[in-house]
């Protein structure tokens, strides 16, 4: 662990928990992994915090979640981008791209 | 769609609990299994990664905790549950809860019942089309000056002729009429006789046929009547076939035309049959018997309608010199309908009320703070347990506005019984009382009530609890937590407030109180028993009695059938009965005593009475005699004059001799010998300063609708049947009303002082309950605490006295605070009940004294209670305690 355990800002985790399952559907814990590794072990999203945001962004629309067969053959909860979802990723996208450089450029002034 | 989508969670979260929650443990567990299952392939033993994984998850219950809270509809499941906890929590701690209860129940009980009648006298729509649009229009003038008084026909043609403001004056007198020629024996009623504008600016339909028409006021129209449903279903079954018919009404021919519904009740409540008011045109001012009714042109406000007619008002006393500075007064239709006194006193009573319920949210507040204390480990403990402050801060509202909600319902209960007290306590004497139920606006108002209250008594409590610190309060082992200096500091303030808030009540209860106890000790100026006397309303009926010869020899016949019926000691005749029952009032010359151009003398009581009036009343003789049968129409006019009349106006001769004529216009040159001055009697109801009043004798004035009254041997009550029926059957055509005892006058005349009286008085003693209950917790729970001081000082030496002392003077001292606050609020509020007092200044010393001195021996008492239970602390006991 390079760097202790971050204080996700407020929505951070929601644009991360979108971007990780832009490409397939996961499970809770295959969701907190993916979002380790394309942090490069930055962000490590503890459950208390993880299925909170999980269910509460499948009541917003955002996750449809399914039970499948896992890996050891569990049954196990599988979310999904919806297509609002998927909007809602691109919004927080661009919204994340204006604050990321509008603090860079902040804190380069001089 | 989002919507639709949400509404589906909704239902599932809380329908389908328990599938849902089956979900969410399926889900968790499986994130753990998968998780050990991790940490077992990453090499650790199956001990150390179950840990491990456990730790990582940190606490399955706490994780679901947090994903409930996100879930829609957990503020609904929340407040489920809050409630059932709030359930277990009241049920634990039965004495508090049902202190708490009878103090919610017994503050909005109160008020629900005040707001009752608050609403359903001033504030329930009334059956008219847009009643806030009529006003009624009176007038007022110098020397008559009644506030509201009576118009004359010249006055209302010129009203007519000058009015922009109204759409449609109308012109109606209220009277008592007699119905009979069909649908059984004639009866007196309540009647009025209106002009066509009458019924189309009320704007109610009638029940059957038709109101007067355009024309039915002209004086070619004929005679018409309307009848209300009640004497329809009474008199005629509520037959369509009484359309057309012909009754008599006061002895003349009238064909009924139609039938009013029952909600319509005007000019009186109690108005029986309404007679077309035929305008002749009058050949001068007087008689004043009409009062005006009209509809506001759109856009116009009753102010801008006063003004338009007071200059109205300024024309007519253009027109004629007797008007002195009158006035056209206006009122809106409720006011003229429940009178200008009513209001003011449903106000007061209303803040006196509204004080009473602060006094027992004050007193549950305490309560709540003294179990918050004993709680404060179990607060604690649910916070340290992650109970975040919002959630806790809920729950206790929740259990606060539960224990309102509980105390409202009681309160609904209390409202009902108090209402029906108010009926059962108060027989007809206040008609307004009919208006006044339980419905929906009590049910809403209740409800709002209980939900403030609730936040009222359990916001400062609460917070205090929630803001607990976690490690004081756990270490301290629950005792003497969250600084309890300030709760008692808090808690003492309280108990000072609620003290002072009584006090409040009982000085306003203790000056109405003995304002009306100066009420009770006017005697109307007779001193015959009121329960001996008995009086009759009577009417001969039929039109051969409107001459004089006729009917004086018929009242000849009533008297000395009267006088035959066993229990009768006298009986009499007159126009006019005290204590408020005035036939007429005029102004008057005296013969020598010239008036200044334009001057009148004031328009006062003239009584036409039989001889035996005076007698039969107790009305004492001061100078000369009274009436004897000799003073008929062949004999020399004469009058008595009341002792006010004689030392208003001959305040240094002898007005016996001296000669005095009625001087309204058209009364002739028939001046009148004084032979008498009799005492003073009061016609105008008993806290009217009037005294100045002339008599007449019957045989030489006389009008065909007099008052009977007979004085007993025994109580009236029991004669009065066996007279009704001696008279009535003289002549099956008399009408014979309003039978009953002066008592029972007596007693109508003060009701309303009395209600305001009673009212006040029982709100001032359940703020004194209140009060004391809640000096007794504070005291009691301060001598709980210094147990072991107390212990200490016992065995140091103080005796008994020293103790009992020691724990009176505190009460003494919050009280001494409370009384000082209470002093001063009650000097500043009493003077909105002046209005209301009679004989008593609103700064009554006594009645702020008295007040005082009950309430320091109430809070002396209710802390003696506990301080004998501080003498009773044994010192061994109270050292051990620690």
């Amino acid at each position: 662990m390079s760097m202790p355990p971050t204080n996700l800002l407020q929505g951070t985790l929601d644009l991360l928990i979108l971007k990780a399952l832009a490409l397939t559907e996961l499970h809770g814990l295959a969701i907190s992994h993916r979002i380790e590794q394309i942090t490069h072990g930055t962000f490590q999203v503890k459950p208390g915090s993880l299925f909170p945001a999980l269910h509460r962004m499948e009541e917003a629309g955002w996750l449809a979640s399914s039970w499948g067969g896992s890996e050891n053959n569990r049954r196990a909860k599988f979310y999904r981008l919806t297509a609002a979802g998927r909007r809602q990723l691109q919004t927080e996208r661009r919204q994340w791209e204006i604050i990321a450089l509008a603090i860079a450029n902040a804190l380069e002034a001089s | 769609m989002a919507l639709l989508r949400h509404l589906g969670s909704l239902r599932r979260n809380l329908f389908e609990r328990a599938r849902v929650e089956r979900r969410l443990d399926d889900e968790l567990r499986f994130y753990l299994d998968r998780l050990i299952e991790e940490k077992l392939a990453g090499g650790l033993s199956a001990e150390e990664a179950r840990r491990a994984a456990r730790i990582e998850l940190g606490g399955m219950e706490q994780v679901k905790e947090e994903v409930r809270q996100v879930r829609a509809g957990q503020m609904v499941e929340q407040l489920l549950q809050d409630l059932r906890y709030g359930i277990r929590a009241l049920r634990k701690n039965p004495a508090f809860t049902v202190v708490a209860i009878l103090a919610l129940a017994l503050g909005i009980g109160a008020n629900t019942a005040m707001f009752s009648v608050a609403y359903g006298i001033l504030l329930r729509p009334l059956p008219y089309a847009a009643a806030d649009r009529v006003a009624v229009v009176y007038l007022r003038y110098f020397p008559r000056d009644f506030a509201f008084g009576t118009l004359c026909i010249r006055d209302y043609l010129m009203w007519q002729a000058n009015n922009r403001a109204f759409e449609d004056p109308s012109l109606f007198r209220s009277l008592r009429m007699d119905i009979g020629g069909a649908g059984g024996v004639p009866e007196q009623v309540q009647g009025a006789s209106v002009t066509a504008g009458f019924f189309p600016t009320l704007g109610v339909r009638p029940l059957i046929g038709r109101t007067f028409a355009v024309g039915d006021d002209q004086p070619a129209a004929g005679s018409l009547a309307v009848l209300s449903e009640s004497i329809w279903r009474k008199r005629f079954a509520a037959s369509p076939a009484v359309l057309g018919q012909t009754i008599l009404v006061s002895g003349t021919p009238a064909t009924v035309i139609g039938v009013m519904p029952g909600a319509f009740q005007f000019p009186r409540r109690e108005t029986e049959v309404w007679t077309n008011l035929v305008l002749n045109p009058p050949t001068r001012y007087g008689p004043w018997f009409y009062r005006g009714v009209a509809r506001l042109k759109p856009g116009i406000t009753l102010e801008q309608a006063q003004a338009e007619t007071n200059s109205i008002g300024l024309r007519m006393m253009q027109q004629n010199p007797d008007y002195k500075r009158l006035t056209l007064p206006v009122l809106g239709l409720r006011d003229a309908l429940i009178g200008t006194t009513l209001r003011p006193a449903i106000l007061v009573l209303a803040g006196a009320v509204g004080l009473v319920l602060l006094i027992a949210v004050v007193n549950v507040a305490n309560l709540m703070l003294a179990r918050a204390t004993v709680r404060e480990r179990e607060m604690a403990l649910r916070l340290s347990l992650g109970a975040g402050q919002g959630r806790l801060l809920r729950q206790l509202l929740t259990e606060s506005v539960l224990l309102a909600a509980v105390g409202g319902a009681a309160g609904l209960a209390v409202a009902w019984g108090g209402l029906q007290l108010l009926r059962a306590w108060n027989p007809g004497n206040l008609p307004f009382l009919d208006a006044v139920r339980l419905d929906g606006a009590a049910f809403a108002f209740m409800l709002a009530v209980s939900l403030v209250t609730g936040i009222l008594f359990g916001l400062a409590p609460a917070l205090q609890s929630a803001r607990a610190d976690l490690n004081t309060t756990i270490k301290e082992g629950g005792r003497a937590a969250v600084s309890s200096r300030a709760r008692g500091r808090t808690r003492a303030a309280l108990v000072v407030s609620e003290i002072a808030l009584s006090l409040m009540l009982l000085v306003g209860a203790g000056l109405l109180l003995r304002s009306f106890a100066n009420l009770q000790r006017v005697t109307g100026g007779f001193s015959a028993a009121p329960s001996r006397l008995v009086t009759i309303q009577m009417s001969p009926g039929d039109r051969k009695y409107s001459d004089a010869r006729a009917g004086l020899a018929l009242y000849d016949e009533v008297l000395r059938r009267a006088r035959s019926v066993p229990g009768v000691e006298t009986a009499a005749v007159s126009d006019s009965l005290p204590p408020d029952r005035q036939g007429d009032a005029d102004t008057f010359a005296i013969e020598g005593q010239p008036l200044a151009p334009g001057q009148l003398n004031p328009i006062i009581t003239d009584a036409t009475v039989g001889p035996d009036y005076f007698r039969a009343l107790g009305i004492p003789l001061i100078r000369g005699r009274y009436f004897t049968e000799h003073d008929d129409q062949g004999s020399t006019a004469v009058a008595i004059v009341s002792e006010g009349f004689a030392r208003r106006f001959f305040p240094r001769d002898n007005p016996i001799g001296k000669r005095i004529k009625q001087s309204a216009p058209g009364l002739g040159n028939n001046w009148m010998e004084i032979v008498g001055v009799v005492g003073n009697v009061k016609y105008l109801g008993l806290t009217a300063d009037t005294d100045a009043a002339y008599y007449m004798p019957f045989a030489q004035g006389y009008g065909p609708r007099m008052f009977l009254v007979a004085r007993t041997a025994g109580d009236a009550a029991r004669v009065a049947p066996e007279l009704r029926n001696r008279i009535q059957s003289i002549d099956p055509g008399l009408t014979l009303a309003q039978i009953g005892t002066m008592e029972q006058a007596l007693s109508r005349s003060v009701s309303q002082p009395r209600f305001d009286a009673m009212l006040l008085g029982l709100f001032a003693g359940i703020a004194l309950l209140l009060a004391a209950v809640g000096i007794y917790g504070l005291i009691a729970y301060s001598v709980a605490q210094r147990t072991h001081e107390i212990g200490v000082r016992v065995a140091l030496g103080a005796g008994r006295a020293d103790v009992v002392g020691m724990v009176i003077r505190q009460g003494a001292s919050l009280a001494a605070i409370g009384i000082g606050l209470g002093l001063a609020g009650a000097a500043g509020l009493t003077r909105f009940l002046a209005t209301m007092l009679f004989g008593v200044g609103s700064t009554d010393a006594l009645s702020f004294l008295a007040a005082a001195a009950g309430l320091l021996l109430v809070v002396v008492l209710a802390s003696f209670v506990p301080a004998r239970r501080a003498t009773k602390i044994s010192p061994i006991v109270a050292l051990r305690y620690e």
